[in-house]
């Protein structure tokens, strides 16, 4: 029963473009977290969209949650997306609206009642340490307390996978440590984590297992079960 | 910084969902997977209706926050249907007041000026037998001359005339509601006879006019037709514009699993209010028109010594309108929405 599952992945951008991703294959188990890593251009973000249908494979098979997601209808893919969080470098926040309203997006889309909204928001926000903030507009925040909102949102309708882009890109180490660690603990929770990143001295401090990949082929997978 | 509380942020039971409490077990994610997120078929109704009450709400909200941007496009509306608007009641009017002519049709028949008093007087019994005569009314050539002498002031240049120069006439009046084709037969009929000079049918303007409101109709149609789509462009336009500034948005939507439903909704309640509003403003500038007009026209038909009243819009007209334009204003959104919301992806 493994929740992610790339039978030989290939990506090309454009008709006569270089392969993004050549032949990956992988398999992450439920409840596991594994970190992604390569130079850039490796084709880790490639990696990461095709899991959110973002993009879609060239070549190849990719099932998530036992579902072969490659074949999904656009209509389909929606239903597909709330079923993973996902963290960005630069968060995607809209500072149009409060950090409540941005951690709130996927519960409203996904139809749940204002009161189990704001109980499950609230939740969510007291996940990062940040409920206190609730109704401050996101921009006020310092970069490490944007990132913990998008995490946050993330979250927030407990997804069952949980993907991560560059997630401490911008911010200092020790922030950085405090952000992997709040993944770490969404893994003992239960939830499957991916985290590509570059940050090397990190990721060996964690002891967790690393998928690396090197022009667009996975070229090593250390395997050490969490 | 405080440190994080991972608990709840876990799967929670749903059971430990009823309790509502903040803080629960967390529990290992068991196999029934995704399942803690699902929503019963009567609570996705009851969001899907809530969120459209909300979306058109916050929807109207945002238009009346940027008033005179939103004034203008609700103007340019307003008026697009005002013009077909006006033309409708003015054509609809006319035929009101055709109809109410039509029931006062008469023919007038000249005779000819060799025609004796005793002839004539014979030619009337004989026009009194045919189908679809009322009523006729002989008025003799020295009546006739008596009669124009009095009303014209020309008796002077009159008697300086040898002879009377008018002809005697027979007014022949139909029975109220004949067809004008039925008038048409009779008109002719009475034109063949001995010693008429010439039948007139007075509804011949009648008939001018109604020709006339058939081509207004065409006019209305093709002019309503050009202005609908006048609509629709600016419409449109306008919710272009409202997706570009909302593109940010749109991605974080689309990346966090909202259908093209979800994201088009909220732009098609605002041409749905676009349109309603602009049906709105159209209607109180029909109503105004009508009010400006409706004493003039009055005074006029008087004059005519007609009783002729001036409609305004009625209940169906009314809704019609709104109803066109709100179903224009939704139109263009959803055109403009179709078109480019496809270019967005995360």
């Amino acid at each position: 029963m493994s929740m992610v599952r790339f039978d030989q992945v290939s990506k090309r951008y454009g008709a006569a473009g270089k392969d993004a991703l050549n032949g990956v294959n992988f398999e992450l188990q439920r409840g596991e977290l594994a970190f992604l890593t390569g130079h850039s251009g490796a084709g880790k973000s490639t990696l990461l969209k095709l899991m959110m249908m973002m993009e879609r494979p060239t070549r190849g098979q990719i099932h998530i949650d036992d579902q072969l997601i490659n074949t999904l209808k656009p209509s389909q893919v929606p239903y597909h997306r709330r079923k993973v969080g996902v963290v960005f470098q630069n968060h995607q926040l809209l500072f149009d609206r409060s950090v409540y309203d941005n951690v709130a997006l996927p519960l409203q889309i996904a139809g749940y009642s204002p009161v189990d909204c704001a109980r499950r928001v609230r939740a969510a926000l007291d996940s990062v340490g940040l409920l206190q903030y609730e109704q401050r507009n996101p921009i006020e925040l310092s970069g490490g307390e944007q990132q913990r909102v998008g995490i946050a949102r993330a979250v927030v309708n407990k997804p069952a996978l949980l993907l991560a882009d560059e997630p401490t890109g911008n911010l200092d180490p020790e922030l950085s440590a405090e952000i992997m660690d709040l993944f770490v603990r969404f893994q003992q929770v239960g939830v499957t984590v991916l985290i590509a990143t570059h940050d090397i001295a990190l990721i060996e401090r964690m002891g967790k297992r690393r998928l690396i990949l090197d022009h667009g082929r996975m070229l090593g997978d250390t395997h050490v079960v969490a | 910084m405080s440190s994080p509380e991972p608990r709840s942020a876990g799967r929670r039971s749903s059971s430990s969902r009823k309790r509502g409490s903040q803080r629960t077990e967390p529990q290992r994610k068991g196999s029934q997977g995704a399942s803690a997120q699902s929503i019963g078929m009567l609570g996705r109704a009851s969001a899907w209706l809530g969120h459209h009450q909300l979306v058109a709400v916050e929807t109207l909200l945002k238009l009346l926050a940027q008033p005179l941007a939103s004034l203008l496009t609700w103007l340019v509306i307003a008026i697009a249907l005002t013009l077909p608007g006006a033309l409708w009641m003015a054509v609809n009017n006319l035929q009101q007041l055709s109809d109410t002519v039509q029931q006062s049709g008469r023919i007038s028949v000249y005779l000819q000026t060799s025609v004796s008093d005793a002839d004539a007087r014979a030619l009337q019994q004989q026009v009194n037998q045919l189908n679809h005569v009322e009523r006729t009314e002989l008025i003799g050539a020295d009546d006739a001359l008596q009669q124009f002498a009095a009303n014209s002031g020309f008796d002077d240049a009159l008697a300086l005339l040898g002879e009377n120069p008018l002809p005697a006439v027979l007014l022949v009046e139909p029975p109220l509601g004949t067809s004008s084709s039925d008038l048409s037969v009779l008109r002719l009929a009475l034109e063949n006879m001995a010693g008429v000079e010439e039948a007139v049918l007075d509804l011949a303007w009648l008939e001018r006019l109604k020709s006339l409101l058939a081509l207004g109709q065409r006019v209305i149609l093709v002019l309503g037709g050009l202005l609908a789509l006048a609509i629709l462009l600016v419409v449109g336009n306008t919710i272009r514009l409202a997706i570009a500034a909302r593109v940010d948005e749109i991605r974080v939507v689309k990346l966090v699993g909202g259908t093209n439903a979800w994201v088009r909704r909220p732009f098609l309640y605002t041409g749905l209010w676009y349109g309603m509003v602009g049906g709105l403003m159209s209607w109180l500038l029909l109503l105004l028109c009508w009010l400006i007009l409706q004493g003039p026209v009055g005074e006029l038909a008087s004059l005519y010594g007609s009783g002729f009243e001036l409609q305004p819009l009625s209940g169906g007209a009314s809704l019609l309108l709104l109803l066109a334009a709100m179903l224009l204003g939704w139109l263009g959104a959803w055109w403009s929405v179709s078109r480019h919301l496809d270019d967005i992806e995360p």
